[in-house]
């Protein structure tokens, strides 16, 4: 991405990093929010569900899973899009493919998080447990955070690449923290 | 790139997100609803899953605004069916952090709660209607409503609160205990097994004090109902409302 000059009208704060202050509030505010709930909130067990898989637990991994395959063809796309990939130049459609590979990415995370609030809550009692339910909230604030600074003119072009390193950073280590681990200890199956 | 289409992604996924939320209020059991969770034993434990999108009539449990400690919601519903005559219940607590076996046999009704270590208590209470409610040393304290083919409830054990949705099951599995008198010291043990064939289990080292400490049991040899604790061979008996054996 080119930066380029921006004129602006007379006392405007210039562009840069002051762009980002509004969008890291409002995603530090979203991951609060979150983490507070799965705090407060006593974890019941139990939350709506999907028929076809042989427990929640499997409901919940194989979507994590698909998320995190549509977040791998994200990174793969913003390589591509950011010409990091050596001979292959970027083809008109690669913009499409990362924005609904990250929309799809993000709408399956949904429902696995709000079962994971629901029905588990934020728990500590293992370190696994504990960097889950830390990242699980970072996620959906760096997430927020990326789409907040996304229509902003002026954000330096450094911070679009490094928000979603941290993105999917998070989701890779939610889904090691989580799916990973209960097919390692249950089975991969339906 | 329209300017707002990164907007409408989020609201759309903070719109689903409130959308199951509320969904899962909608579905969170009362006593006769499908199977609870426990991310343990058989994954298969779970599958009547289609049931869940469907809210029960009845009302939405309070599980949301409930206070940290109790969870009224499978207490207030648990009028709504009746306790089992002989039954046994184990498996583990919702986050995987320990186990519970609850045993009723007739009006009696004993419990076990164990996380393999230091937490753990025996705990007994008496089935009346409503729900039922279990207290043991050190102010342990399990309240469990009936299901169908599982109870659910919460426990407090060594100020540790734990919620819990666990399913009926059969020799080999359930709970196990001895009381022995090892160098001096009157022990009492507990083993919990389970479906999936693990097992958790404590030891008191300490059995007559009021508030005795535990430790980790040796694995129970199921099969011969023995273990061995420093040397020495307890031969275990199963507590099964079911038989009647242990009350």
């Amino acid at each position: 991405m080119t930066a380029q000059p921006e004129t602006l009208p007379p006392g405007r704060t210039a562009s840069g990093v002051s762009t980002l202050v509004v969008p890291s509030v409002i995603g530090g505010l979203v991951a609060l929010t979150l983490g507070i709930y799965g705090r407060l909130h006593h974890p019941t067990g139990i939350a709506v569900n999907i028929a076809g898989f042989s427990s929640p637990g499997y409901v919940k991994s194989w979507l994590a899973t698909a998320a995190t395959v549509f977040a791998i063809i994200q990174v793969v796309s913003a390589l591509v899009m950011y010409g990091k990939v050596p001979r292959v130049s970027a083809p008109s459609w690669i913009g499409g493919l990362h924005r609904w590979s990250g929309r799809l990415a993000f709408l399956l995370a949904v429902p696995v998080a709000i079962h994971c609030l629901y029905a588990l809550g934020f728990q500590g009692y293992s370190t696994r447990v504990l960097i889950h339910s830390v990242l699980g909230c970072l996620f959906f604030g760096a997430f927020t955070v990326k789409m907040l600074i996304l229509p902003k003119r002026g954000v330096p072009g450094w911070v679009l690449p490094v928000v979603g390193a941290v993105v999917f950073t998070a989701l890779v280590a939610i889904w090691l923290t989580s799916a990973y681990w209960f097919f390692s200890t249950f089975g991969i199956h339906r | 790139m329209k300017r707002n289409t990164p907007l409408i992604t989020l609201l759309t996924g903070a719109a689903l997100g409130v959308g199951l939320l509320i969904a899962s209020m909608q579905a969170t059991p009362l006593a006769n609803a499908p199977t609870g969770y426990s991310n343990t034993t058989s994954p298969a434990a779970a599958s009547s899953a289609t049931a869940a999108t469907t809210a029960p009539a009845s009302a939405p449990a309070t599980s949301a605004s409930s206070p940290a400690y109790a969870s009224s919601s499978a207490a207030a519903a648990a009028a709504a069916a009746s306790p089992p005559a002989h039954a046994d219940y184990a498996g583990k607590v919702q986050d995987g952090a320990a186990s519970v076996a609850i045993s009723i046999h007739g009006s009696q009704a004993i419990a076990y709660i164990c996380n393999d270590g230091k937490i753990e208590g025996w705990l007994k209470g008496n089935v009346t209607h409503g729900p039922l409610v279990l207290t043991g040393k050190n102010q342990a304290r399990i309240t469990v409503a009936y299901g169908t083919g599982l109870v659910s409830g919460d426990a407090l054990a060594h100020g540790t609160k734990y919620n819990f949705a666990v399913h009926t099951v059969h020799r080999p599995s359930g709970l196990y205990t001895v009381t022995a008198l090892v160098r001096g010291a009157k022990i009492k043990a507990g083993w919990i097994v389970l479906p999936d064939g693990t097992q958790v289990g404590s030891v008191e080292t300490d059995a007559n004090s009021a508030t005795p400490s535990a430790i980790t049991a040796p694995v129970l040899d199921v099969a011969t109902m023995t273990a061995v604790f420093e040397g020495v061979t307890l031969h275990a008996v199963q507590i099964s409302g079911d038989s009647g054996s242990g009350f």
